[in-house]
C-alpha cells in the first residue's frame, strides 16, 4: 500500500485536467445539444499556442495562459460563426460530421503547417519534483492541476451564480420555453461554444509541458473526453467532474496493475460499459440516450 | 437501365483501363478507386440506406485484413477461408454494433462505434502472441488464386471489379425490393414504420450485420493487395471516416455515390501522395484539409452529395423520390 | 373485437390512463373525446403497443396483444396513425403509401399497383410522386391516412386525423373517414372538433383525467353534464 499516496495524488492530478477538458465539451453539449468530434483539435492548438510561443520567444506555458484567453475566445467566435453557426438547427447527423469535418481540417492543417515532428515544451518547471507525503509529483502537474480547477470552479460558479449562467441553463433545460421568454438563443449557443473552446484551449496550454505535442494528439484526449462525460452525463457540470475523477482513477490504478499497455482497454471497455447499462451516465437524464439527447 | 448509365460507364471503364495502359501508377490507383468505392459501399448499407451512421467502421475492416493474415500466418490456410471467417465475426460483431443501436440513438450511438473500433485496435496491437502485436503482419505471398497471391495489377483490377459489382448490386437491391423500402421507412422515421407492421429493430440489425460482412471481405482483399496489416493502420478512426466520407460526399443513400465520393477522394489523395512526397512532403496532408472543409460544406449545402448535385443539374426533374433517395443527413 | 379490460398506465406520479374498460365491436365507429391531457393518445399508445400498461389487457379478435410490439399489432390487423403526423419526408407520397402496402404484399410491383390505388382513393392522385415533406398540413394528414388504409386493417385508431384542417378539407376528410367506414373498416377516433366527431360516430367515449368518464350516442353525450362540465363548456348542442 505504500503506492496508495502517488495513486491518489496521481489521479488527482490527472483528474483535474481531464475535468477541464471534459466541462467545456459537456457544456458544449449540454447547452447546444451537439456533440463536438473537433474537441481534441482545439486542444492540440493550445498545446501548439505553448510550444511556439516557447519556441520562439521563451515565453512560460503559465505566462501564455493568460494570452490564450482571448486567442481562443477569439477562435471560438470565429469557429462558430464559420462553421457551427448554420448546423444548430440542423440533424444530429449533419452535426456530427461537421465536426467531424472541422477535426479533419484542423488536424491536418497542423500536420501541414508545423509537420508531425514531435514537440516537446520544456520549462524550467518541467522537471521540478516535489514530494508531498510519500508522493512525488511534477511541479507542471501541479500547476496544470491548480489552474484546471480554478478554471472548473470559476465556470461552475458562473453558470450557477451569474445571469448569463442561468440563462444557458434555461437554454440547456428547454430550447423552446427559452425562446419564448425572450432569450436569445443564439447568443447562448455561442458563447456555450465559445467558453467551451476557451476552456480546452487553456488546458492544451496547461498539458504541453507535460506531453508531447504532435498533431494528433488531441485524439487521445478527445476519446476520454467523452468516457468522462458520458460517465457524468451529458451535459451535467458535476457529472463532468466526477466522471474526470472516476475516469483519472480508472486510468492510474489501471497502468499501476495492469500496465500501460492494457489501461486504455479499461476506460473504452467501461465506456461501451456505461453506453449499455446507464447511457445517460451517473446524473444525465435517464431515457437521454434513447432519444439522443 | 437509365438508372444505372453512370454504373454502367465507371464500371466499364474500369474494365477496359487494361486495355488502354499496363501503367502500374495507373491501375493501382483504379484498383484502390474500386476497393475503397466497395467498402464505403458497405458502409453505406448500414450509414446511408439504414441510416444507422457509424464512425467504428474499421472494427469490421481489421478484423477481415486480420482473419485471413493470421490464419495464413499461423495455420497455413487459404485466405479465402480467412474471408469466411472475417466475415463470420464481423456478423457477431454486427450483431453488437446492432444491439447498440436499438438501444442508443444519435450521437451516443456514433461515440460507442468509435469505442468498440478502439478496443480492437488496442487488442489487436497487444495480443502478440496471435497478431503480433503493434508490429503487424506481413501477409505472406504464395502465387496462385487459391492462396489470393495475385502478382498482376490486372488480376487485381478484376478482382475488385467484381467485388465493386457485388456492392453495388447489393445496394441496388436494397433501392429496389420489399426489405430496401421498408428500411427506407426505418431510416425515415422509426416509429412510423413501426406502426405500419415493419420490423424496425430486426431489420436495423439485419443492416449493420450485412455492412459489417461486407467490410470485413473488403479488409480481407485490402490486407491481401498491400501485403500488410499494422493494427494502427486496420483498426484506426481515420479509416472509419474515411468510409463514411466516400459515401457522404459521393452521395449517402444511392448506389453510385461511394463510388464516386471514392473516384474524387482516393485519386487526388493518391495523385498528391505520389508527386509531392519527393518535392514537399509536408503538403501531404493538404487534401485531407480539402476534404474536412469539403465535408463540412456538403453535409450542410449538399446533403445529398455529389449524385444528388450533379442529378440537379443534368437531370431537371420535379423532385422524385428516387432522385432524393437520401440518407437522413 | 377490441376489448380493453380495466387498463391502466401510469408514468412514475403521474396516471396517465386509470382503469379503462371499452369494448368496439366489428362495425363500430367509435368516437374518444376528451380535454387535452384526459389521456386520450397515452390510450392509443398503449392499444397499438407502444407502452406497456401496468395493469389491464388490451384483447383484440381474441387475441391478448398486450405488451405486444407495435409492427407485430399492425400486422395482427390493428394499426394507428399519429397525432403529429411522421411522414416519411423524403420519399415520395406513393413510396409512403407503398411502404404501408409492403406490409400484405411481398411483390414490390403489386405493392407499388395498390399504392396507386391508395392514393387515387385518398384524393391524393396529383401528389403521388411529390416528396412528402413539400406537402401542407392538410395533405399530410390525408397521407397518414392513406399510408395506414394501406396496411389493409380490420380496426383503425385515428388520433385527431382532423386537426389543423380548413373547412373544405375537413369535409373532405370526414367524407374520407365515412367511405372507409363503408369499406368495412372499424374505426375509433380521438377528435377535438366537436361538429365533426358528432356527426360521424355512432358512439362516444369521454375521457377526463385518464378516466371514462361518460358512454353513449352523440346526443346524450351533447346532454351530459358531467361531459358539459369537463369538456364541453356550455350545453352543446347538436343541430
Amino acid at each position: 500500500m505504500a503506492a496508495l499516496p502517488q495513486l491518489v495524488v496521481s489521479t488527482l492530478l490527472l483528474g483535474g485536467i481531464y475535468a477541464l477538458i471534459a466541462v467545456g465539451l459537456t457544456l458544449i453539449f449540454g447547452i447546444m445539444r451537439v456533440v463536438n468530434f473537433a474537441h481534441g483539435e482545439f486542444l492540440m492548438l493550445g498545446m501548439y499556442l505553448a510550444f511556439w510561443a516557447f519556441a520562439l520567444w521563451h515565453l512560460d506555458p503559465y505566462v501564455v495562459l493568460v494570452i490564450a484567453l482571448p486567442v481562443f475566445f477569439a477562435v471560438g467566435l470565429l469557429s462558430y460563426w464559420l462553421v457551427m453557426q448554420g448546423v444548430i438547427k440542423a440533424s444530429h447527423n449533419v452535426q456530427i460530421f461537421t465536426t467531424v469535418g472541422l477535426s479533419i481540417a484542423l488536424q491536418n492543417a497542423a500536420l501541414v503547417l508545423w509537420t508531425g515532428d514531435y514537440r516537446f515544451v520544456r520549462p524550467w518547471h518541467a522537471s521540478e519534483v516535489v514530494r508531498l507525503g510519500g508522493a512525488a509529483l511534477n511541479l507542471s502537474q501541479i500547476v496544470a492541476f491548480a489552474v484546471a480547477v480554478a478554471f472548473t470552479g470559476g465556470l461552475m460558479a458562473f453558470m450557477k451564480f451569474t445571469q448569463a449562467g442561468r440563462v444557458m441553463r434555461a437554454t440547456a433545460e428547454d430550447r423552446e420555453a427559452a425562446t419564448l421568454m425572450g432569450i436569445d438563443t443564439e447568443r447562448v449557443y455561442r458563447l456555450a461554444w465559445t467558453i467551451g473552446i476557451v476552456c480546452v484551449g487553456v488546458a492544451g496550454v496547461l498539458l504541453s509541458p507535460v506531453y508531447t505535442v504532435y498533431p494528433q494528439a488531441g485524439l487521445q484526449f478527445v476519446l476520454l473526453a467523452y468516457v468522462v462525460v458520458v460517465l457524468g452525463g451529458l451535459g451535467d457540470m458535476r457529472g463532468a467532474l466526477f466522471g474526470s475523477l472516476i475516469v483519472a482513477a480508472v486510468e492510474t490504478v489501471g497502468a499501476y496493475t495492469l500496465g500501460i499497455a492494457w489501461k486504455e482497454v479499461l476506460y473504452f471497455v467501461l465506456f461501451i460499459l456505461v453506453l449499455v447499462f446507464r447511457p445517460a451516465g451517473l446524473f444525465g437524464q435517464r431515457g437521454a440516450e434513447t432519444l439522443g439527447m | 437501365m437509365r438508372r444505372h448509365a453512370g454504373a454502367i460507364v465507371l464500371f466499364g471503364l474500369a474494365a477496359v483501363a487494361p486495355l488502354a495502359t499496363r501503367d502500374a501508377y495507373f491501375l493501382d490507383t483504379i484498383v484502390l478507386i474500386l476497393m475503397w468505392g466497395a467498402i464505403s459501399s458497405a458502409w453505406n448499407v448500414a450509414g446511408g440506406y439504414a441510416g444507422q451512421v457509424s464512425l467504428g467502421h474499421a472494427a469490421f475492416f481489421g478484423i477481415g485484413a486480420y482473419s485471413a493474415a493470421v490464419l495464413t500466418v499461423h495455420w497455413s490456410l487459404s485466405p479465402w477461408i480467412g474471408l469466411g471467417l472475417g466475415m463470420a465475426l464481423s456478423v457477431v460483431a454486427g450483431l453488437v454494433i446492432g444491439y447498440l443501436s436499438n438501444r442508443l440513438r444519435g450521437p451516443y450511438f456514433v461515440l460507442a462505434t468509435i469505442a468498440f473500433a478502439q478496443v480492437l485496435l488496442i487488442a489487436a496491437s497487444r495480443w502478440r502472441e496471435m497478431t503480433m502485436g503493434s508490429e503487424g503482419i506481413p501477409v505472406p505471398f504464395k502465387q496462385g488464386f487459391w492462396t489470393l497471391g495475385l502478382a498482376s495489377k490486372v488480376s487485381w483490377l478484376y478482382l475488385t471489379l467484381a467485388f465493386a459489382l457485388v456492392l453495388y448490386l447489393v445496394q441496388v437491391y436494397l433501392e429496389v425490393s420489399r426489405m430496401g423500402y421498408q428500411l427506407a421507412g426505418v431510416r425515415e422515421d422509426e416509429d412510423a414504420a413501426q406502426a405500419l407492421g415493419i420490423p424496425g429493430r430486426r431489420l436495423k440489425v439485419i443492416a449493420i450485420a450485412m455492412s459489417a460482412a461486407l467490410t470485413s471481405a473488403g479488409g480481407t482483399f485490402w490486407a491481401q493487395y498491400v501485403g500488410f496489416v499494422d493494427p494502427f493502420y486496420v483498426f484506426s478512426i481515420d479509416l472509419s471516416v474515411l468510409f463514411a466520407l466516400n459515401a457522404i460526399i459521393g452521395g449517402a443513400g444511392t448506389a453510385l455515390g461511394p463510388f464516386l465520393g471514392s473516384i474524387l477522394i482516393t485519386s487526388l489523395e493518391h495523385y498528391l501522395r505520389a508527386t509531392l512526397s519527393d518535392i514537399a512532403p509536408g503538403l501531404i496532408g493538404v487534401h485531407l484539409i480539402i476534404y474536412g472543409c469539403l465535408l463540412i460544406v456538403m453535409v450542410r449545402f449538399v446533403p445529398q452529395g455529389l449524385i444528388g448535385a450533379l442529378g440537379a443539374l443534368f437531370i431537371r426533374r420535379a423532385r422524385t423520390a428516387r432522385g432524393e433517395r437520401l440518407a437522413r443527413t | 373485437m377490441l376489448a380493453l379490460e380495466s387498463v391502466t398506465k401510469r408514468f412514475g406520479g403521474l396516471t396517465a390512463v386509470g382503469g379503462v374498460s371499452l369494448d368496439v365491436d366489428e362495425g363500430d365507429l367509435l368516437g374518444i373525446i376528451g380535454p387535452n391531457g384526459a389521456g386520450k393518445t397515452t390510450l392509443f399508445n398503449v392499444i397499438a403497443g407502444y407502452y406497456r400498461p401496468e395493469s389491464g389487457r388490451v384483447v383484440f379478435e381474441g387475441r391478448d396483444l398486450t405488451g405486444h410490439p407495435p409492427h407485430e399489432i399492425c400486422r395482427l390487423g390493428l394499426t394507428r396513425t399519429f397525432q403529429i403526423v411522421k411522414p416519411f419526408g423524403n420519399l415520395s407520397v406513393r413510396d409512403n403509401v407503398m411502404i404501408g402496402a409492403l406490409t400484405r404484399v411481398r411483390s414490390v410491383a403489386a405493392a407499388r399497383a395498390e399504392a396507386d390505388r391508395g392514393v387515387e382513393r385518398c384524393g391524393l392522385g396529383d401528389y403521388a410522386d411529390v416528396v412528402a415533406k413539400s406537402l401542407p398540413i392538410g395533405l399530410r394528414k390525408r397521407l397518414e391516412l392513406a399510408r395506414a388504409l394501406a396496411t389493409r386493417p380490420r380496426l383503425l385508431l385515428l388520433d385527431e386525423v382532423m386537426a389543423g384542417l380548413n373547412p373544405a378539407e375537413l369535409a373532405a376528410m370526414v367524407e374520407l373517414i365515412r367511405r372507409v367506414h363503408a369499406e368495412g373498416v372499424t374505426l375509433v377516433v380521438i377528435e377535438h372538433i366537436m361538429a365533426a366527431i358528432m356527426r360521424l360516430t355512432r358512439r362516444i367515449v369521454v375521457l377526463h383525467h385518464g378516466e371514462k368518464i361518460a358512454e353513449g350516442v352523440p346526443a346524450q353525450i351533447a346532454r351530459d353534464p358531467k361531459v358539459v362540465d369537463a369538456y364541453l363548456g356550455e350545453e352543446f348542442t347538436l343541430e
